[in-house]
């Protein structure tokens, strides 16, 4: 008997058990990180359990089945993170954080509710698993989907949805830790429980990407320009919740949990150890690069990439999607090899090629073994290519040379209007929102 | 109504010349006490602009200031976008992509970009001509503003001072960049005070044009700070008990006949050295003295293979000397380079593909796990993760010793560094065969404020290098024959050995010992004086521990990345005191008290008297009241909580998305928790151990010992040498004796 009801409420596959793993881990090490770095704090006992509530939240809400409990553990989760973020409301700048986020998370959940009350329309379950399985076509599918999008954009902070995300940082470090790792994924989790219905609109899944790649470009475009380290973080998390965004609209919803779950312990970490930004020095990394040592990085980055087709069984003339992953491979194995030939090119080249070759390996295996446990859930679906992908390839390898040979430039000379302008605009953009900026001082509180 | 005047006003504003306008500037900064970066943080008094008033005006003025509780509405868009310009501009460091234009100067970089910001010109077609016609000369542009806002002249002053004590923290960083950054500080673009008040000014006129209500503001402001100030009176109360606990101690110790010791250990005043000194005097037979960490030598110290450079040395003086440093032999030379492009090459492959487009995509898929790893390694067993991460540095790149190069200091200034060191001390003879130069520096992890535990002396930098100057000036003997003819006769066999005490772990490093067998002991004293030391810290940590366990507790607090208050630093700070050891040697001073080591007896002009009291004590006053202050209202002059602190520019500490750059220290550095406070607000209680005649003169003298004595921002108290009778300095100068 409560087995069944347990059943029926909950569904342990891969994405559940990977998305519990992850949470789980994050949470354990910023509690266990909390329970130093809190001590003193007035409302230190609430914080853990809280903290708590948050975790077994956020278990029941990936290994949920039923909507509605998905829906209740995903608002009480949103619900919980406010509560947390918040942390000491008579710090105004904090408080409204906290509402701008609830509100977005609000949204969110109608957009949730309306495309599951459409879904159940169309299909007459409330299972997940039944709803994906046996739903018929209908017109009313493409604007639940549609709905699921919204909610998912939301809650990852995809353009136009950022500007919550950028206005949240008056949380506690550890807060923020266990926000940009786990529930800004709720989005792409979102999507990849969907995935199977996703994948019957290609045209749907282009828009996908596009609205990704957008979001990455910006995200990115914004974490270069900033100049605190906890609002770089948060740029640098649109930007990577763009391209999870643009790999499941690639088809490629495997990729996008590897993507998802990687980058949540990396971004964990980095808010962790922001304190330490002052002490990191930055390197000059002579740029531009010479021709040659441009020339060789491109070769290792080439051998980097094959590297990484190896292990996750793609192939760069397979010609369908997943080859801007693999492009993406090849930009980051060059961008990787340039330090190692800046001097003594040809000298240091085959050193510089093993190594490539080695993270590239390295690389393909910390996602291939994603794509392994999910694999009985039979989402690794590369589209065929289309100008679209081509386009996203194109602004992905452009952004990249432009900052590789051109912003030196910017450094010493003068800068034509319109570069200025796009300055002025991008950091205007990339600002929080007013009323959660401390503007007199004495408004902050810790009380 | 938010129009601007501009109809009413002739353009050039050609009546304030470039003159007045540099004048008027420089009195407005005359409140904004300077606030150093991150990377050497020097305490000072938040409240330094109003020194030259009596304690009781200046902390009401300093109330209408900087502890109001609300500003006038309109004045939050201004600071918004000034904070948003701010820090893009200050930055050092943070931004790949960083400000454009900025080689040309604050002002003219700023003026070339407002003109896109929408958020100033809100698409207002007047405003958008008023930032494109924005004169190119600073001062005009603020002579303009001041026109369109309708500043009466009487009344520039104090208006530009409130448009800068509206936004203190940024301020006091300009005024660190205009006033007191040095020459190493060089990478940074150049920055004017005009620049600033220029940019604030037309932001103020844009987005407030009523900005002149801000001076009726503050006027009331001014009225409601009047009241009585209960925290002077609490302090005081607190003051005068602690006065009287430690006269009372100080009267009772007799002046011992001086001996030869095993050997002899020279710390910095800092009050953390203190209970370090007690320690180890209660294993041997070792006598300790105080003197401020830099050891005299105004050195800019620079690293051979980093190429990294610092002045270590008081903010106060400026270098006279670059001395190099480096591993001591040509092999290790070598080896330390080679390092040193080890881990270069790492942290270079890291950034580059962390700081550019579409690569980050990339990294995180590709250490996304290990950093998860390494976070739950240093989360949840952070012993064994400082032990990884130790020895990763080692394999990458081994610690070298590092000796001195004199050549850049003449014979006659070593000499003479050498002889004011010793004389001052008065630690003229009885040379142990040992004698050694203790530096400090602290040891912390993931902490904005790691250098605010680093020695104030030196900068706000590990003390080693400037020991370590010192201690080869005193072993050559040339030097030793110039001392010989001025009456210092150091034995031949006395060596003396540079070291370093980390205040968070109590580790002494010794550096380049000599052969000689006496060391083998001090060693061993030096481990247990650390096991007495770590036990004491942390019991004020408030931490139970077992006496063996002691050592590797205090250890790990220093090498946990999740620790905000690694160590106590000087906190709790009360009272400077000037004398031999003899007075002090048998009592607690718990690790309140600065100890520099003077005898007057060998200073009849009071020469170094005077040096004593107008330099390391006055630095004693600056991190008294820096703690003092952000005990008190942690807000208005500290940093606030470490949980939601927000690094920005790699040059100071913003609250969450932004704020004001928070300026003095953290809540966890004064603060055992949220609501009790571990630092005791009070001020600097000066005892000096020397003839009440010589003080009066030096006084006199002095305006800085007038001003601070005078205005009751520290006390100070004679004792007299020949009967011990205790005279306390009023604020009019007489003289009240203490019973």
């Amino acid at each position: 008997m409560v087995d069944t009801f347990l059943n029926w409420l909950s569904h342990w596959d891969a994405i559940a058990a990977l998305m519990a793993a992850l949470i789980t881990f994050i949470g354990l090490s910023v509690s266990s990180f909390a329970s130093r770095y809190m001590k003193g704090d007035t409302t230190y006992r609430l914080f853990f359990v809280q903290l708590i509530l948050l975790i077994t939240s956020l278990c029941i809400m990936v290994s949920a089945d039923n909507i509605i409990l998905l829906l209740v553990a995903w608002s009480l989760s949103n619900a919980l993170l406010v509560r947390l973020m918040i942390h000491k409301a008579s710090w105004k700048a904090a408080q409204t954080s906290g509402v701008l986020a609830a509100r977005n998370y609000l949204l969110s959940t109608c957009f949730m509710a309306s495309g599951f009350a459409l879904l159940y329309a169309i299909t007459h379950h409330t299972s997940v698993n039944a709803i994906v399985h046996h739903a018929t076509s209908s017109e009313l599918m493409l604007p639940a989907l549609i709905l699921i999008l919204l909610a998912a954009m939301a809650q990852s902070a995809i353009w136009p949805f950022h500007r919550w995300l950028l206005s949240s940082l008056n949380s506690p470090t550890p807060v923020s830790a266990i926000m940009h790792a786990g529930l800004v994924n709720g989005g792409g989790f979102l999507l990849v429980r969907f995935a199977p219905l996703y994948l019957r609109y290609p045209t749907l899944l282009a828009f996908i990407f596009c609205i990704g790649i957008m979001t990455a470009l910006c995200g990115t475009l914004w974490k270069l320009m900033q100049s605190d380290v906890k609002r770089m973080l948060a740029c640098s998390t649109l930007g990577q919740m763009g391209f999870m965004l643009a790999q499941c609209g690639l088809g490629l919803f495997p990729a996008a949990v590897a993507h998802l779950l990687w980058h949540g312990m990396f971004k964990a970490y980095l808010f962790l150890e922001s304190g330490s930004a002052a002490q990191e020095k930055r390197f000059d990394l002579g740029y531009p690069p010479k021709l040659l040592a441009f020339m060789g990085a491109l070769l290792c980055g080439f051998a980097g990439s094959v590297a990484f087709d190896y292990i996750t069984l793609n192939s760069w003339v397979a010609g369908d999607s997943s080859l801007v992953l693999i492009v993406v491979a090849f930009i980051a194995a060059s961008q990787f090899a340039l330090p190692l030939l800046r001097f003594n090119t040809v000298q240091n080249l085959p050193v510089a090629l093993v190594c490539t070759v080695a993270v590239g390996l390295f690389y393909g295996f910390s996602v291939h073994v994603v794509a392994v446990i999910m694999h009985p859930m039979g989402l690794m679906q590369p589209q065929p290519l289309t100008y679209v992908h081509i386009l996203g390839i194109i602004a992905l390898g452009a952004t990249w040379l432009a900052l590789l040979f051109f912003r030196h430039r910017a450094k010493t000379s003068n800068l034509p209007s319109w570069m200025l302008k796009g300055y002025v605009t991008a950091l205007n953009a990339s600002q929080p929102h007013s009323s959660t900026v401390t503007a007199h001082r004495n408004h902050y509180q810790y009380l | 109504m938010d129009q601007l005047h501009m109809h009413t006003v002739n353009h050039d504003g050609a009546h304030y010349d470039t003159h007045y306008i540099q004048d008027v500037i420089a009195q407005s900064f005359k409140n904004s006490a300077p606030f150093w970066p991150l990377k050497n943080l020097i305490a000072v008094n938040p409240l330094q602009g109003l020194e030259h008033l009596p304690i009781e005006q200046a902390l009401a003025l300093a109330n209408a200031y900087f502890q109001q509780k609300d500003l006038p509405a309109r004045m939050y868009a201004v600071n918004c976008e000034t904070i948003k310009w701010l820090q893009v501009y200050c930055d050092d460091g943070q931004a790949t992509l960083p400000m454009p234009l900025r080689h040309h100067g604050m002002y003219t970089s700023w003026r070339q970009l407002a003109v896109y910001d929408a958020r100033l010109h809100k698409h207002d077609k007047q405003k958008q001509t008023f930032l494109r016609e924005l004169p190119q000369a600073a001062e005009e542009a603020i002579a303009q503003c001041l026109e369109y806002l309708r500043i009466a002249k009487e009344e520039h002053v104090q208006f530009l001072t409130l448009m800068l004590t509206t936004l203190p923290g940024w301020s006091s960083h300009v005024a660190y960049r205009t006033k007191w950054a040095r020459a190493d500080e060089s990478n940074l673009y150049p920055m004017r005070q005009e620049d600033y008040v220029a940019i604030r000014l037309i932001i103020s006129t844009l987005l407030w044009p009523k900005a002149k209500e801000l001076l009726d503001w503050h006027k009331k402001a001014v009225v409601g700070s009047q009241s009585a100030n209960t925290a002077l009176v609490k302090m005081e109360i607190a003051e005068k008990a602690y006065r009287t606990r430690l006269l009372q101690k100080l009267a009772t110790q007799a002046i011992s006949a001086s001996h030869t010791p095993a050997a002899q250990l020279i710390f910095c005043i800092d009050v953390r050295s203190e209970q370090f000194r007690k320690s180890l005097e209660s294993t041997g037979d070792y006598q300790t003295l105080g003197f401020a960490g830099f050891f005299g030598i105004p050195a800019q110290i620079t690293n051979v293979i980093t190429h990294e450079s610092y002045a270590s040395c008081p903010v106060l003086i400026s270098p006279k000397h670059t001395v190099k440093e480096s591993p001591c032999s040509p092999r290790a030379c070598e080896n330390d380079k080679k390092g040193y492009e080890r881990l270069v090459m790492l942290k270079s492959i890291y950034q580059s593909v962390k700081y550019a487009f579409t690569t980050p995509f990339a990294l995180v898929e590709s250490i996304g796990i290990l950093s998860g790893v390494w976070m739950a390694i240093r989360s949840l067993m952070p012993r064994v993760a400082a032990h990884i991460k130790i020895a990763a540095v080692e394999a990458v790149r081994k610690t070298q010793e590092l000796e001195p190069r004199l050549d850049t200091i003449s014979l006659s200034d070593q000499c003479s560094y050498a002889l004011n060191a010793l004389k001052m001390m008065g630690f003229t003879s009885n040379f142990a065969p040992i004698i050694v130069l203790c530096g400090h520096g602290s040891t912390t992890q993931n902490n904005a404020y790691e250098t605010a535990l680093d020695c104030g002396a030196c900068g706000g930098r590990h003390g080693g290098g400037s020991a370590r100057i010192l201690a080869a000036i005193l072993n050559q003997k040339k030097v030793r024959a110039h001392l010989i003819q001025n009456g210092i006769c150091i034995p031949q066999t006395t060596r003396f050995i540079a070291a370093e005490h980390n205040t968070t772990t109590d580790e002494v490093t010794l550096y380049n010992v000599p052969d000689v067998p006496e060391v083998e002991s001090l060693r061993a004293h030096l481990q247990k004086a650390r096991a007495i030391n770590s036990q004491k810290r942390l019991e004020k940590m408030g931490e139970k521990t077992q006496a063996l366990r002691a050592v590797s507790d205090a250890w790990l607090r220093a090498h946990d990345w999740a620790q905000v208050r690694p160590e106590w630093g000087l906190a709790r700070n009360a009272a400077f005191i000037v004398g031999p050891r003899d007075l002090t040697a048998s009592l607690d001073l718990e690790g309140r008290c600065f100890l520099h080591s003077y005898d007057y007896k060998k200073d009849p002009q009071g020469a170094y008297l005077t040096a004593i009291l107008t330099a390391p004590m006055v630095v004693g006053q600056w991190i008294n009241t820096q703690y003092l202050f952000s005990t008190l209202d942690n807000v208005a002059y500290g940093a606030g909580s470490k949980i939601t602190l927000n690094i920005t520019g790699k040059l100071g500490v913003m609250q969450g998305n932004a704020s004001d750059l928070m300026t003095g220290l953290p809540l966890q550095s004064v603060y055992s928790s949220d609501t009790q406070a571990y630092h005791e607000a009070q001020r600097l209680l000066t005892v000096v151990f020397a003839p009440q005649a010589l003080l009066d003169t030096i006084i006199q003298a002095q305006p800085v010992l007038h001003k601070l004595l005078g205005n009751g921002w520290a006390q100070l108290v004679c004792m007299q040498p020949d009967d011990r009778t205790m005279y306390l300095l009023n604020r009019d100068f007489t003289w009240q004796r203490l019973s």
